[in-house]
Parts: C-alpha cells; sequence; structure tokens
C-alpha cells in the first residue's frame, strides 16, 4: 500500500509538473486527484489495510494529497501566466507604452552650478552669507576703496535708483557688511545677483549672479588664497586641476589677482571652450585692501585676508554646453526639462 | 594699447620672441589680450603687435617705455632709453604761476585743475609728410599720421605717454597761453568740428581772446595747425585727472590725451617729453628752438620714501622672501631703496616661516625696515602693502607657496532659513515644477497686465535711472511678471505645457534716498499637463488646475511642518474672481493663488488659463520648523463612517465650514474629517443646493470603540448639521 502510494506520488508529480498546457494539466489531475482519480482509488483500498496501520496511511495518503495540489496550483499559476504571454487577455498590459508619472524636475543648471561650489565652501569652514541688492553709494563703492570719480568705476557699469541708492554691480558690496557686523575671523561666502547695464547678448546679462568668498583673520596670507581656490579648482574640476594666479586690479584687493583653473575640457592642451589657451579664467581675488579692513574698523596691522569673486553663469554655461546665456534667463521649458 | 614689438625691442637688450613675451606680461601684470600680425597700408612695413589691456590704476603702462620699464623688470634684462634732454629743457626757468618767455607768456589761473604747464617754442619748421618709419610706427600703434610735427607730438605720447599739443604760435593772441576754468555758455569748437558749449566746470586753455584748446583732450579749430604753419608752441602740461575725467564725460568724448590724464601722468615727464618732441621736429620737420623751455609749475613734485618691513611681505603674502631678494625686486622696477643697517641683524637671523610668524605683531616692530624711493610716474604706490604688491609681481603669483589658512572654531553650516529655503525648491521640483531664474526688473506695462488697481503697493517699484532694455525699467515688486513672461516665451514656441516657480526678491520701495525693503518670495506659474505622458488618461486626472497647485501649497506647508494652513475666496484683480484663494497662515494672510482672469490671460497672449501663485517666502519660513517631530502610531483600531450632506452652494457650506461644523460636533472620538465627492445636480438635488459627501474616522487611543459610540458620535454630527446648516444627511 505504502509503496503504490509512494509510487503514484512521484507518478503523479511528473505528470502535473510536466504539463505544457492547461488541458494537458486538466488532464493530469482528472487522472491522479479527479473524483475517480488514482489517489481515489487507493483511498477506497484503506479499508483492506489492517486496522492498526490504517492511521499512519490515512496520514500519508492526506499529505500525499495536499503536495500535489500544491504542485497542481504552482503549475497552473504558471501556465496561466504563459497562456497570458501567447495570446491575448484582459491582464496583458502594452508595456513599452510611456510612463504615466507626474514630472519631476531638477536644480536650474545656474543654482545646481552655485550650490556645487556652496559644498566645496561649507566643506572648508564657510557660511553663507547675504546682503541688499540695492545698495547705498557708501558700500557700491566708498567702502570698497573706490577713489571719487575714477576710471575704475567705468568698468562697473552702474545702474542707479538715485544719487546714492544703486543696484550692487559685484556681491563685494556683502564683504563690508559683514564685517561690520562681526569681529574676526570671518569666513564667508556670498552667493547672490549683480546688475550691469550691459548690452544682452550671448555672453552678457544686465542681470547676473557672482560668488563672493572673504576670509580674515590674524596670518592669513596671499599663498593661503591660492590653496583655497586651488581646493575649489579641484572641487569643482578633480583633482588634477591646476590653478594659475596674474595681477590684476581692484580697488578693495592689493594684491590683486585674476585666476583661471585648466580647462576641464582639454585639461590644459587647448580646445573651443577655453579658445584654445588650456585655461578658464574663474574670477577675481586678492588680499583685502589695508583701506577696506580700516574702514570696518578691523586691526590692519593684526588682522589679514582675501576676498575672491566668481561669476557663475558663464561657468554654468560651460559646464553643461549652453551657448546663449539669455536662454538661462527665459524661462525656456524645453532646456529646463532637460536637467 | 597697441604696442608694435620692434618698437618695444628697440628699448629691451633682450631676444626674447613676442609670443614668449606676450605670455611673460600676461603673468607679470600687463595683460596681453591679442597677438596680431601687421602688414602697414603701404605694404612696407610688417610686425607683431601685442594687444594690450591696461588695469585703471597704471596709467604708467600706457606708453612704449612703461611697457618697456615693466618688461625689463619681469626679464631682469637692460633698459635703453632715449636721450629725453637737450639743452633748452635742462635749467628751465621756474616761477609761480606766470612767466613770459620772449614773444610767450603762460599764466595758470587754476593750479589745482592743472599744476603745471610746459612750452617750447620752435621757429621755422617745414610741415610735410613724416618719413616712412615715423608713419610706420603710428600706424601699427593704431595712430593715423596727420603730418610730421603732429606726428612727433603724437609719436612722443605713444612713446613716453605724455600727451603734447602743438598750437601754431602766430594765431594765438598775443603769444598768451592762459589756463583757466571756461566761462559759462562760452563756446569752441575742437579740431573734430564739433562745436563745444562750456561750462565753469571744464578747464580750458585760452588766449586773450577766448578758449583754444579744451585741456586734456581736445584742441580747438582756431589756433589747430595748418601747411604753412612755421612757428610752434608745444604744450607739455599735468592736468588734474578728475577735472580731465570729468570735461571728457560732460563732452562725451574719450581721445588718446583725456585717456592718459584721467589715469595720471607723471608730472615730471612734461619737460623730458618736450626734448624728444624737439629732436624728432628738428629731425622730420627741420626748424630750431627758440630758447629755453617754459615750465610754469605749482610745486616740485618729489615724493616722500615709503618704509617697508621685509617680514611684513612675508607675513602678507606668506612667502620666505629675504631681504636682499626683495632689494634687488624693487632696484628691477627702478626704485631706490636703503636698508636699515642698524636691523641687519633682525636680517642675518633669516626670514622667519610660517609657524614664526605667529607671535606678530609685536616682534615685527623690532625688525628691519627699508625705505623706498618711488618715482613720480607710479602713484599707484603709496603705502607698504603696494610694495608689496609689486614685489609680488616682479616675484611671481605662481611661484608663491600655496597653503590653507588655518582651522577655525566653527563649522561650515548652513543656517535655518537657507535650509529650508532649499527645501521649498525641492518640494516645488518634486511636484514636476521647473526652477526659473528670471531678470530682477520689470516694466511698468507688467503692472498694467496684471490689472493692478493704482492703490496696489505693487506700483510702488523703484525706477532705474537708465534702464538697460526696454520693459525693463523698475525693480520687480512681485515675481509674477516674469513668470508670466515666461510661460509667453513658451507659448510663442509652441510648448503649452509650462510649470515654472522662482524663489526671488522684490523690492518694496521705503520713500526717496532709503533702501528698499528686499523681501523673498515664491511664486509659480502652471498651465497644461502635470504628467510626462497621459494616453488614455481622463483630463482632470492631468491638469495642473487650481486644486492641483493649491494641493501643492499644502504639501510643502507639510514638509515645511507648518501648520494652520488655510484658504479664503480672493478678491485680486489679477485673478479670477470665482476661482481664487487668499493662503492664510495662523490667520496671517502670506499671498493668493488662482487662475489668471481673463485680462491678464489676453495681456499675455495665453492659450487657456493659467493658475498662479504668489506667497511671501520670508514669512512662510519664521513660520516654519526644521524637523518634524514623530506622533506614536495608533495601537486601537479606527472605525470609518461617511456621510453625505445635501446643502446650500454657497460660502457658509464651503469645505471648509462643512469640515469645521464636523469637527466641532463630533466629540473627542472623532480623529478627522476628509471630503471625498461633491456635485451639483438641480433635478435630484433641487437648485443651488449640492451634495457633499465625507469620510470620518474616529478612533480612541486607548481601547477599541464600540458601533455604539460611533453611532452616537455619528448623530451628534448630523443633528448638528441639520439643525445649523439646514442639511439633509444619508449615512451608508
Ligand atoms: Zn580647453
Amino acid at each position: 500500500m505504502e509503496e503504490r502510494l509512494k509510487d503514484l506520488s512521484m507518478r503523479a508529480r511528473a505528470a502535473l509538473e510536466g504539463a505544457r498546457s492547461l488541458d494537458e494539466l486538466e488532464e493530469a489531475r482528472a487522472r491522479y486527484l479527479g473524483r475517480s482519480g488514482l489517489l481515489r482509488e487507493i483511498q477506497q483500498g484503506i479499508r483492506d489495510v489492517a486496522q492498526e496501520l490504517r492511521p499512519r496511511i490515512g496520514q500519508l495518503i492526506n499529505t500525499t494529497k495536499a503536495d500535489l495540489e500544491r504542485i497542481l496550483e504552482e503549475r497552473r499559476g504558471a501556465l496561466e501566466e504563459l497562456k497570458i504571454h501567447e495570446r491575448g487577455d484582459e491582464q496583458l498590459i502594452d508595456v513599452t507604452l510611456p510612463g504615466r508619472a507626474q514630472y519631476s524636475a531638477g536644480r536650474h543648471p545656474l543654482l545646481a552650478t552655485l550650490d556645487d561650489m556652496l559644498e566645496i565652501f561649507l566643506g572648508l569652514g564657510y557660511t553663507i552669507a547675504s546682503g541688499p541688492e540695492v545698495e547705498n553709494y557708501h558700500y557700491g563703492f566708498e567702502a570698497l576703496n573706490y577713489p571719487a570719480d575714477h576710471p575704475a568705476m567705468d568698468e562697473q557699469a552702474t545702474f542707479y535708483i538715485a544719487e546714492d541708492v544703486l543696484l550692487r554691480s559685484q556681491t563685494s558690496t556683502v564683504q563690508i557688511r559683514v564685517m561690520e557686523a562681526q569681529e574676526p575671523p570671518v569666513r564667508v561666502v556670498v552667493p547672490g545677483r549683480c546688475f550691469r547695464r550691459d548690452t544682452m547678448d550671448a555672453t552678457h546679462s544686465h542681470t547676473f549672479h557672482q560668488l563672493e568668498g572673504l576670509c580674515v583673520d590674524e596670518g592669513v596670507t596671499f599663498a593661503d588664497l591660492k590653496g583655497t581656490l586651488l581646493a575649489f579648482g579641484r572641487g569643482m574640476f578633480g583633482e588634477d586641476t591646476q590653478v594659475r594666479f596674474r595681477p590684476d586690479f581692484f580697488p578693495f584687493t592689493e594684491p590683486s589677482a585674476e585666476f583661471a583653473v585648466t580647462c576641464f575640457n582639454c585639461h590644459g592642451d587647448g580646445c573651443r571652450i577655453c579658445k584654445g589657451s588650456g585655461w578658464i579664467e574663474l574670477g577675481g581675488a586678492g588680499m583685502v585692501d589695508p583701506n577696506v579692513l580700516a574702514g570696518v574698523g578691523y586691526d590692519t596691522e593684526r588682522y589679514t585676508g582675501f576676498a575672491f569673486g566668481v561669476g557663475i553663469e558663464r561657468f554654468a554655461m560651460n559646464r553643461y554646453g549652453i551657448p546663449d546665456m539669455r536662454l538661462l534667463y527665459s524661462g525656456d521649458m524645453r532646456l529646463l526639462r532637460q536637467f | 594699447m597697441r604696442v608694435p614689438y620692434s618698437w618695444l625691442m628697440e628699448y629691451l637688450e633682450t631676444a626674447t620672441p613676442a609670443d614668449e613675451l606676450a605670455e611673460i606680461l600676461t603673468m607679470g601684470g600687463l595683460e596681453v589680450e591679442e597677438v596680431e600680425e601687421w602688414t602697414s597700408a603701404d605694404g612696407k612695413a610688417r610686425d607683431t603687435i601685442l594687444i594690450t589691456s591696461v588695469t585703471s590704476n597704471r596709467g604708467d603702462l600706457l606708453s612704449m617705455v612703461g611697457v618697456a620699464r615693466h618688461t625689463a623688470a619681469l626679464l631682469r634684462c637692460n633698459l635703453k632709453l632715449p636721450e629725453l634732454r637737450i639743452e633748452e629743457t635742462d635749467s628751465p626757468n621756474v616761477a609761480g604761476s606766470d612767466l613770459t618767455q620772449g614773444d610767450t607768456r603762460i599764466t595758470i589761473d587754476d593750479l589745482p585743475g592743472c599744476p603745471r604747464y610746459s612750452a617750447l617754442r620752435l621757429v621755422g619748421v617745414q610741415i610735410r609728410p613724416s618719413p616712412d618709419w615715423m608713419r610706420h610706427r603710428l600706424e601699427a600703434a593704431g595712430v593715423r599720421p596727420l603730418g610730421n610735427v603732429i606726428d612727433a607730438t603724437n609719436y612722443v605720447l605713444l612713446e613716453l605717454g605724455q600727451p603734447l599739443h602743438a598750437f601754431d604760435h602766430r594765431l594765438l593772441v598775443r603769444g598768451h597761453i592762459i589756463v583757466r576754468r571756461a566761462e559759462d555758455g562760452e563756446k569752441l569748437v575742437t579740431i573734430d568740428g564739433n562745436t563745444r558749449e562750456l561750462s565753469e566746470n571744464d578747464l580750458v586753455i585760452a588766449d586773450e581772446k577766448g578758449a583754444i584748446a579744451l585741456a586734456g583732450v581736445m584742441g580747438g579749430t582756431e589756433t589747430e595747425m595748418g601747411e604753412r604753419t612755421t612757428d610752434v608752441l608745444l604744450e607739455s602740461a599735468h592736468f588734474n585727472p578728475t577735472m580731465i575725467r570729468r570735461t571728457a564725460q560732460r563732452h562725451v568724448m574719450s581721445t588718446e590725451a583725456s585717456y592718459r590724464f584721467e589715469r595720471f601722468v607723471d608730472p615730471n615727464l612734461t619737460l623730458p617729453a618736450l626734448a624728444r618732441a624737439a629732436q624728432l621736429i628738428r629731425q622730420t620737420a627741420g626748424g630750431e628752438v627758440a630758447g629755453p623751455a617754459i615750465d610754469v609749475r605749482a610745486e616740485d613734485f618729489a615724493r616722500e620714501p615709503i618704509t617697508l618691513r621685509p617680514a611684513r611681505t612675508n607675513w602678507v603674502l606668506g612667502t620666505k622672501l629675504q631681504t636682499p631678494e626683495q632689494v634687488e625686486l624693487l632696484k628691477r622696477l627702478g626704485f631706490g631703496v636703503e636698508t636699515d643697517t642698524a636691523a641687519a641683524e633682525g636680517a642675518a637671523r633669516g626670514l622667519p616661516d610660517r609657524d614664526w610668524l605667529r607671535p606678530y605683531p609685536n616682534e615685527l616692530q623690532a625688525l628691519e625696515r627699508m625705505t623706498v624711493a618711488v618715482p613720480t610716474r607710479r602713484p599707484d604706490i603709496e603705502r607698504e602693502i603696494d610694495l608689496i604688491e609689486e614685489i609680488a609681481i616682479i616675484y611671481g603669483y605662481n611661484n608663491m607657496p600655496t597653503t590653507l589658512p588655518g582651522a577655525i572654531a566653527s563649522a561650515g553650516v548652513r543656517t535655518r532659513e537657507q535650509k529650508l529655503e532649499s527645501r521649498v525648491s525641492e518640494v516645488m521640483r518634486g511636484a514636476g515644477i521647473c526652477e526659473n531664474v528670471s531678470y530682477s526688473m520689470m516694466g511698468g506695462c507688467d503692472l498694467d497686465f496684471l490689472c493692478l488697481v493704482p492703490e496696489a503697493p505693487e506700483r510702488e517699484a523703484l525706477c532705474l535711472r537708465d534702464p538697460a532694455a526696454e520693459n525693463q525699467e523698475l525693480m520687480r515688486t512681485t515675481l509674477l511678471p516674469g513668470l508670466l513672461v515666461a510661460a509667453q516665451h513658451n507659448v510663442r514656441r509652441r510648448v503649452d505645457t509650462v510649470a515654472l516657480f522662482e524663489i526671488g526678491r522684490v523690492f518694496l520701495g521705503r520713500g526717496e534716498g532709503v533702501l528698499p525693503e528686499e523681501r523673498q518670495k515664491l511664486a509659480a506659474i502652471c498651465m497644461g499637463s502635470s504628467r510626462v505622458s497621459t494616453w488614455n488618461l481622463p483630463n482632470e486626472y492631468q491638469e495642473m488646475d487650481f486644486y492641483w497647485l493649491k494641493g501643492v501649497i499644502e504639501q510643502l506647508c507639510g514638509r515645511l511642518n507648518v501648520t494652520g494652513l488655510t484658504f479664503e475666496r480672493a478678491d485680486r484683480s489679477s485673478l479670477h474672481p470665482g476661482r481664487s484663494a487668499t493662503v492664510i497662515v495662523d490667520g496671517e494672510q502670506i499671498g493668493h493663488l488662482g487662475e489668471i482672469s481673463r485680462e491678464v490671460q489676453r495681456a499675455y497672449d495665453l492659450p487657456s488659463p493659467a493658475v498662479l501663485l504668489e506667497i511671501d517666502l520670508d514669512t512662510l519660513i519664521a513660520k516654519a520648523d526644521l524637523l518634524a517631530q514623530y506622533a506614536p502610531q495608533p495601537r486601537f483600531p479606527a472605525v470609518n463612517r461617511d456621510l453625505a450632506l445635501v446643502v446650500d452652494q454657497d460660502e457658509a457650506h464651503s469645505g471648509t465650514h462643512l469640515i469645521e461644523a464636523a469637527e466641532r460636533s463630533g466629540g473627542e472620538l472623532l480623529e478627522s474629517v476628509s471630503i471625498f465627492d461633491v456635485y451639483a445636480d438641480p433635478e435630484r438635488l433641487g437648485a443651488g443646493r449640492k451634495s457633499v459627501a465625507m469620510r470620518l474616522v474616529f478612533r480612541d487611543p486607548d481601547r477599541t470603540l464600540t458601533d455604539e459610540e460611533v453611532d452616537e458620535a455619528m448623530r451628534g454630527i448630523i443633528q448638528h448639521m441639520e439643525r445649523k446648516l439646514r442639511a439633509e444627511a444619508r449615512t451608508w
């Protein structure tokens, strides 16, 4: 009896698992598990078994039946799935049709660039400060050591609202406000909008963004400025980036420098982006002029500091390959959906 | 400035090729923007031109000799300057402000405007074209040759940087030159043919009849050199930079002369320049110098030496330059340096490394110092720090060490407000709305397009004196015009789905001469579908309508942990009167939300009514919390009941009122109320009536509720609704 049961179980399992269609499966089910199937036959044969063996055999029949039923259902599920793939069925969907998700929008390329820059300076221990975009003449020029009526002011092409009220032409104005509000050590970066009366074209905009940096403490040196901007360049463009400094002039720094990084595209060999020079100019920098420090009441013998300013627009344009600055301000959905 | 390579090399003992020189100059403080191969118009001469860009503090680099001096310092090579003396300029007579010499008299009426006026007379000159070498040099430098005497003055201007002017001496009334302020309304025809109306702010050169030149800017036609001129008076003066700058700006003219005077010309250059010009004129036009030069000047133009502490150089630059090295660098620039031998001991122990620098500044006082005599051609060098910069430039910025500042005891972290602002951007972008950056300016027309009433605060906009573009004459008082213009931009390019937001500042006037209030706003414009793809999807599942954008605000407040957000019907001229709301947090209005009105839609030419949002972000952020507080999960199950009410269709039966009514009457067990269906059907419900279905959730935190308890609470609610709100209730 036990032998027969084991044999039946094996054959039934093979038939169920080997069924290649629902019809074949149904056939196997009827043959083994049906009302007049083979298992039923054995079950009825239990009457011929000795009384004391009956419980054990009964138990065995039940587990065999349960096993086979489980296999039957598994196979049925598999075959049904198969059937969906084979023929049209209401459960069959066209998985190649487009997804219907809500949009998810990325950061504006200008602000994403700014974020990456801020991240580096936060890591170097800087905090983020801000200041007014509409400024007094004092903060716009005087406190930044601009001599009255000097050609240096022409370069700023400043917008005026009144004699004493102007739109800041550089974020350097915030240097003064930050230093007026606190004693050294100072370590801040200032992201923000600036304005110059530029003709609008592919590379100029009357509204633009800068990131200003300021570090003032005892013993801060020009070498520290170089190291800080090298760290910045490497953070933005990778560890093999070099930074180059050349003299420039800003009334509020002395010595003053213009700084450039090796071109992220050609790594210094020269290409279209760097106009063949291998370098990309990023901005101006220098040691804060003692007149500026004295103006905010700092002890110029004790404290030195450096400041730097980076333009964001051209940086972002180079980075993402955006050819026209006006696109950044256009609100063009076809542009913005790409980021 | 155009610097012809061959001209420059005349003064330098070096064979450095042009492109190499360009790089060295650029890295040494004189930017060479371009290197150009040049051929003269007659094809006879070729040269390489270095086109330089001179920073506004370095007037001394606006001449060939100035560039040569700087190059010699950078290359450490010898300089060969032309002979800058003739007998007649060697010991000119000096007297106060009025001097006569033969037939020439010079009077300076305005010494602050013109601290020095030197002149030299040449007679018997013959005007003709300059020789080829002179014409080619001028042409290469970008100056048109005009005849030998004028060419010689231009040559000296280019070579030495001293602007000269040549008068026809016979045309000067009584040979008397007067430097004075113009009279108001005085007229002068300048040699460019324009009649200039002068004011008393203008400095002029006059003779006894009237103005003959706009000082330092341009000469007049009346005393202009002609082909028959034989008797020349050369002017070589030093003018006040600010005065010249203002005059040039007032008359909207910039000349080679004014450009240099604005940037300061060495006051001690007047006589050498006359000597050089006389040499050249004798060479190219013949003639004789008539008598010694006349030199009228206010002072001697000597300069006090500047003290430099070599240790301070290293303190500022982070270098370890020994004193002799610093001395050598300064001497290369032609500065006179004297070291203080008494403090040589300090030098002997060598200059400090960085660690040693720490005990500064008390120790610095004991260290040696040097005195540096700076030539008058360098007015930009006044202080110790200016000398330190010169040392840095000649030493080379890229030769200096590269370090990082020492540690400070604070971490670089964003402030609460900065973090919350980032979060606002994240939530908006997460809702699929693109971040926009628009200009800070708007046009007066935008305020009209928005249909703002005359007394609207948005109309109190700051006005730019000289706007850069049309319709950008005002500082924005609202972010909406920027977004509407952007929507229009997209629609014109056949992009009909627009979802934009901006976080930006607006500028609210606080009266004349006072800085405006700058407030951070959040605004958005949405129209079209919220989904990437919408096939087979009913419109209401995809359209960014009022409720969609309202949902975004609710999500935003949730993410900012702002509670107490409510909406009330709004009355804004720019928004649809039936479909707009005031956004309120804790009873404070923070902004508006709604469909744009038909007028606004027409003004910006939009195909469908967009929804707009503008709220005061500063206020919202002030009410926000960075961190959410965890509320424990309920331990006992809730019981849900649905209730349909048929009520009047009016403000008193708005969603908010019905929910509030349920909350007031639901007792302590009522956990939440939400509306899930609203419809109006005049035939079934009666005119002016609507059906509102709400789900009520009941829960006791400490035990499982019985049906009887919930039934009891429901009865309370229904009674309240029926009595107070004239509602017909149905439950299921
Ligand atoms: Zn490149």
